[in-house]
C-alpha cells in the first residue's frame, strides 16, 4: 500500500488496520456505506426538488414584477372626531376611501439617484403605470398600460424575452406591445393598429409592434415613457419608480431604506405576497426537517452496524491492547473506520444523488406556453451548496454515530474480552 | 510463600505480597500473597487446577491487570506506578503474549501480524527489523506462509506465528497461557519445542501456564498455584509423579 507512506508514521498502524477492516468487512462495509449514501441521496434529491420548485415559483412570480415599487403614499381617510376634540358634536361614522388617482412623483430624477446609492439595488426604472382600454372597432377591453424605457423595462419585467412576435426594443412613440390574450381578444397581429384610451381620458391610435406571452395575467400593454406621459397627461412626471434587486429576499430591507430616504411609499414584493413568502418558508423548513430526520435515521443505522462490528472484533481489540496498543490508538482505528465510511458513503451518495436529480430534470411537460419551449416536469435545481452541505452533514452524522462504538472499543478491558 | 532459585541472571519479574481480589456482588479473593522471582532466560511452568488463579497471575504479570495489594516489578518497574499508556508501552516492548487461541488478526497476513507490535510502537518497520522477523518465521517453518492469512493456515502454523509475534519486539518476558491447549499433541509438541528453542537462543524468560505435566517437566522450574497460593514443585518429585501416572495409565 504505497498510499500509506503519505500517512504520518504515528497514524500508519491505525490507518492500515481501519482500511483492512473496511476492505475485509465486505458486505457489512457496503451496507454501512449504503446507509450513509442513502441519507445523502435523500437530502440531495429533496433539496434539489424543493429548492428547484421554490426557485421556479419565485422566478415565475418575481421575474415579471418589480421587487420594490415606489409610489406616492395613499392617504388613509381619518374620522374628524379623531383629529379634533369635538365633544358631542355630530360626526359622520361612515368613512369612505378616496378613489385611486394618478399621483405624480415630480422629483423622480432625484429619487432614482438616491435609490441607486442603496446596496443590493440592481435596476431603478422610472415609469408610468395606469389603467385604460384598448379597442379595435367596438368592444373596448381593459388594459394595464406601462410606459417605460424598453431596455430598462426588460430588466425589471422582461418583455423581449417573452415576445412571440414583433419587437419591443426600439419601440416608437406610436407603437405598443400587447399580450397574447389581449391580441387574441382584439383579433389583431403585429402591424395592426388599435386605439388605446387612458383613464385620464386621452386616446391614441397605435400600431401593434409586438405580442408577448408570460403564461399569466392578461391585458398588458407596454408603450414608451413619453407616450404614457402624453396618454395620462403627466407632463414630465412619472407615478412609479420600479426597483429590481440582486438578492430577492433582501427586498424588504431595500424598501425600508428607500422609505427612510425619500418621502414616498416603497413596497417590496415579499410584502405584496406574504402568503407566498410564508409558503416558501414552510417548504424550506420541511426540506430541512426531512433532511435532518433522514440523517438521524442513517446515523442510527451506522451506529448499530459499527457497534456490532466492535463487538465482533472485541477479541481482536483485546489482543491489540495486550500487545501494546493504547486506548487512543484503538479509538483512532474505529474513528478512522467511521471517517472512511463517511467519506465513501457521502461521495457515492453525492454522485448517485446528482445523477438521479439530473435524470429527473430531463422529462418535460406535455403542454407549453405559446411560442415557448415546454417547462421541466420536475423543476429541480442541482445546487452545489446543497450537495456539499449534504456530504458534510452526512460525514458529521457518521462521525457522531461512530464515536460511541469507537469509545466502547477503546474502553474494552483485554482481560474481560479474552477470557 | 516464596518460590525462588539462585538468580542466574538479572531478575525480570518480581512480585511481593501480591494479592488479587475481585469485587463483584461478592468479594472473591483469588491470589492471597504471591512472592516470586523470575530471572532473564528462565523457562518457568505454572501448573495448577482450573480456577486456582493461574490466569489471573499471568494477567497481572503481563500488566493487563493490576494487583489489589502488593507489588509487581516487571523489568525493575513497579507496574502500579504506571499510567495506562505506560502500561501499554511496557506490554509492547518488554512483554510478549501467547494465548491458548492464536488471536491473530484475520485482516492481516502472517508477516503483517508478526510486525504488528513493531508498527504499534513506531508506525513503521525498518528493513533490518523485517529481515530479522522473516528469519524467525523461517526458523519456525513459516517461510512459505509469510503472505498467507491466518484463516488459510493450520492451527499449529498460526500458533507458531503467534509465538514469533510475541518475540517480534525482542521482549524480556514471554507469557504463554496454555499455548498448546488448543493443538493436537504433535502440533503442541512442535510449538513447545519452538518456545524452548527461542528461550534458549534469545535469552527471553518464558512463563507458561499449562495443564500438561509432561510439558511442565521440560521447564527449568515448576510453580504450582493452589487456592491462591504458590509453591515451587521439586522437578524430581514431579518426574516421579509423572512416571507413576504413566504407569497407572
Amino acid at each position: 500500500m504505497k498510499v500509506l507512506s503519505l500517512v504520518p508514521p504515528k497514524w500508519r498502524f491505525e490507518t492500515t488496520l481501519a482500511l483492512r477492516h473496511l476492505i475485509t468487512g465486505g458486505g457489512q462495509t457496503l451496507l454501512t456505506i449504503g446507509a450513509v449514501a442513502a441519507g445523502v441521496i435523500v437530502i440531495i434529491f429533496l433539496t434539489a426538488l424543493i429548492f428547484g420548485i421554490r426557485l421556479k415559483l419565485t422566478n415565475m412570480l418575481t421575474e415579471s414584477i418589480p421587487h420594490v415599487t415606489v409610489r406616492v403614499r395613499e392617504t388613509e381617510p381619518v374620522p374628524l372626531s379623531e383629529l379634533q376634540d369635538l365633544g358631542s358634536a355630530m360626526s359622520s361614522s361612515r368613512i369612505e376611501k378616496q378613489a385611486p388617482q394618478l399621483k405624480f412623483i415630480d422629483d423622480w430624477q432625484h429619487v432614482v439617484d438616491v435609490i441607486r446609492t442603496i446596496p443590493n439595488v440592481r435596476v431603478v426604472l422610472p415609469a408610468i403605470q395606469g389603467q385604460g382600454f384598448a379597442s379595435k372597432g367596438a368592444n373596448p377591453i381593459g388594459v394595464t398600460i406601462t410606459g417605460a424605457d424598453p431596455e430598462e423595462q426588460d430588466q425589471v419585467s422582461p418583455v423581449t424575452k417573452d415576445l412571440i412576435a414583433g419587437k419591443y426594443i426600439g419601440l416608437a412613440s406610436d407603437e405598443v406591445v400587447i399580450d397574447y390574450e389581449l391580441a387574441k381578444d382584439l383579433a389583431v397581429s403585429v402591424g395592426d393598429r388599435i386605439r388605446v384610451n387612458s383613464s385620464a381620458g386621452n386616446s391614441e391610435s397605435m400600431t401593434v409592434a409586438g405580442i408577448y406571452s408570460r403564461g399569466q395575467g392578461r391585458g398588458g400593454a407596454y408603450v414608451t415613457l413619453r407616450t404614457a406621459q402624453s396618454l395620462f397627461g403627466m407632463g414630465n412626471s412619472v407615478n412609479v419608480v420600479l426597483v429590481k434587486v440582486n438578492d430577492l429576499f433582501g427586498s424588504d430591507k431595500v424598501a425600508d431604506q428607500i422609505q427612510n430616504l425619500v418621502p414616498y411609499e416603497a413596497r417590496s414584493w415579499s410584502r405584496e405576497y406574504p402568503s407566498f413568502v410564508s409558503s416558501l418558508i414552510v417548504q424550506s423548513a420541511s426540506a430541512y426537517l426531512i433532511s435532518a430526520f433522514s440523517l438521524i435515521a442513517s446515523s442510527f443505522a451506522i451506529a448499530s452496524v459499527l457497534i456490532v462490528s466492535v463487538l465482533r472484533k472485541s477479541k481482536q481489540i483485546g489482543i491489540l491492547k495486550s500487545i501494546g496498543a493504547t486506548r487512543s490508538q484503538i479509538l483512532r482505528v474505529f474513528t478512522l473506520e467511521g471517517i472512511g465510511i463517511a467519506v465513501a458513503g457521502s461521495v457515492c451518495g453525492a454522485a448517485i444523488g446528482t445523477l438521479i436529480v439530473y435524470l429527473i430534470s430531463l422529462p418535460v411537460q406535455s403542454t407549453a406556453r405559446p411560442g415557448h419551449a415546454p417547462d421541466q416536469l420536475f423543476p429541480v435545481a442541482i445546487l452545489p451548496v446543497y450537495i456539499f452541505g449534504a456530504m458534510i452533514s452526512a460525514i458529521f452524522a457518521t462521525l457522531v454515530a461512530s464515536w460511541f462504538p469507537a469509545q466502547q472499543a477503546a474502553k474494552m478491558n483485554p482481560v474481560d474480552v479474552m477470557r | 510463600m516464596t518460590a525462588t532459585t539462585e538468580p542466574r541472571n538479572q531478575i525480570v519479574v518480581e512480585t511481593c505480597g501480591l494479592k488479587k481480589t475481585y469485587f463483584g456482588k461478592i468479594e472473591t479473593p483469588v491470589l492471597h500473597g504471591i512472592d516470586i522471582e523470575i530471572s532473564a532466560g528462565e523457562f518457568v511452568a505454572i501448573i495448577g487446577q482450573s480456577g486456582s488463579g493461574k490466569s489471573t497471575l499471568l494477567n497481572i504479570l503481563g500488566a493487563l491487570d493490576v494487583p489489589t495489594e502488593g507489588s509487581v516489578l516487571i523489568d525493575g518497574v513497579n507496574i502500579s506506578t504506571l499510567s495506562e499508556d505506560q502500561l501499554a508501552a511496557l506490554r509492547n516492548r518488554v512483554i510478549g503474549f501467547v494465548f491458548q487461541f492464536h488471536y491473530l488478526l484475520d485482516e492481516l497476513s502472517c508477516l503483517e501480524n508478526v510486525l504488528t507490535p513493531l508498527i504499534i510502537h513506531k508506525g513503521e518497520v525498518t528493513k533490518d527489523e523485517e529481515e530479522r522477523v522473516i528469519a524467525l518465521l523461517e526458523r519456525v517453518g513459516l517461510g512459505q506462509q509469510l503472505h498467507k492469512r491466518p484463516d488459510t493456515m493450520s492451527g499449529g502454523q498460526n500458533q507458531r506465528c503467534a509465538i514469533i509475534r510475541a518475540l517480534a519486539n525482542q521482549p524480556k518476558i514471554v507469557l504463554a497461557d496454555e499455548p498448546t491447549g488448543n493443538l493436537d499433541s504433535r502440533s503442541g509438541d512442535e510449538v513447545f519445542k519452538i518456545m524452548r528453542e527461542m528461550n534458549r537462543e534469545n535469552g527471553v524468560a518464558f512463563i507458561m501456564v499449562t495443564h500438561d505435566d509432561r510439558l511442565a517437566q521440560e521447564a527449568d522450574r515448576i510453580l504450582m498455584i493452589e487456592d491462591g497460593w504458590v509453591h515451587e514443585v521439586d522437578k524430581n518429585e514431579h518426574r516421579m509423579k509423572l512416571l507413576n501416572s504413566l504407569k497407572d495409565w
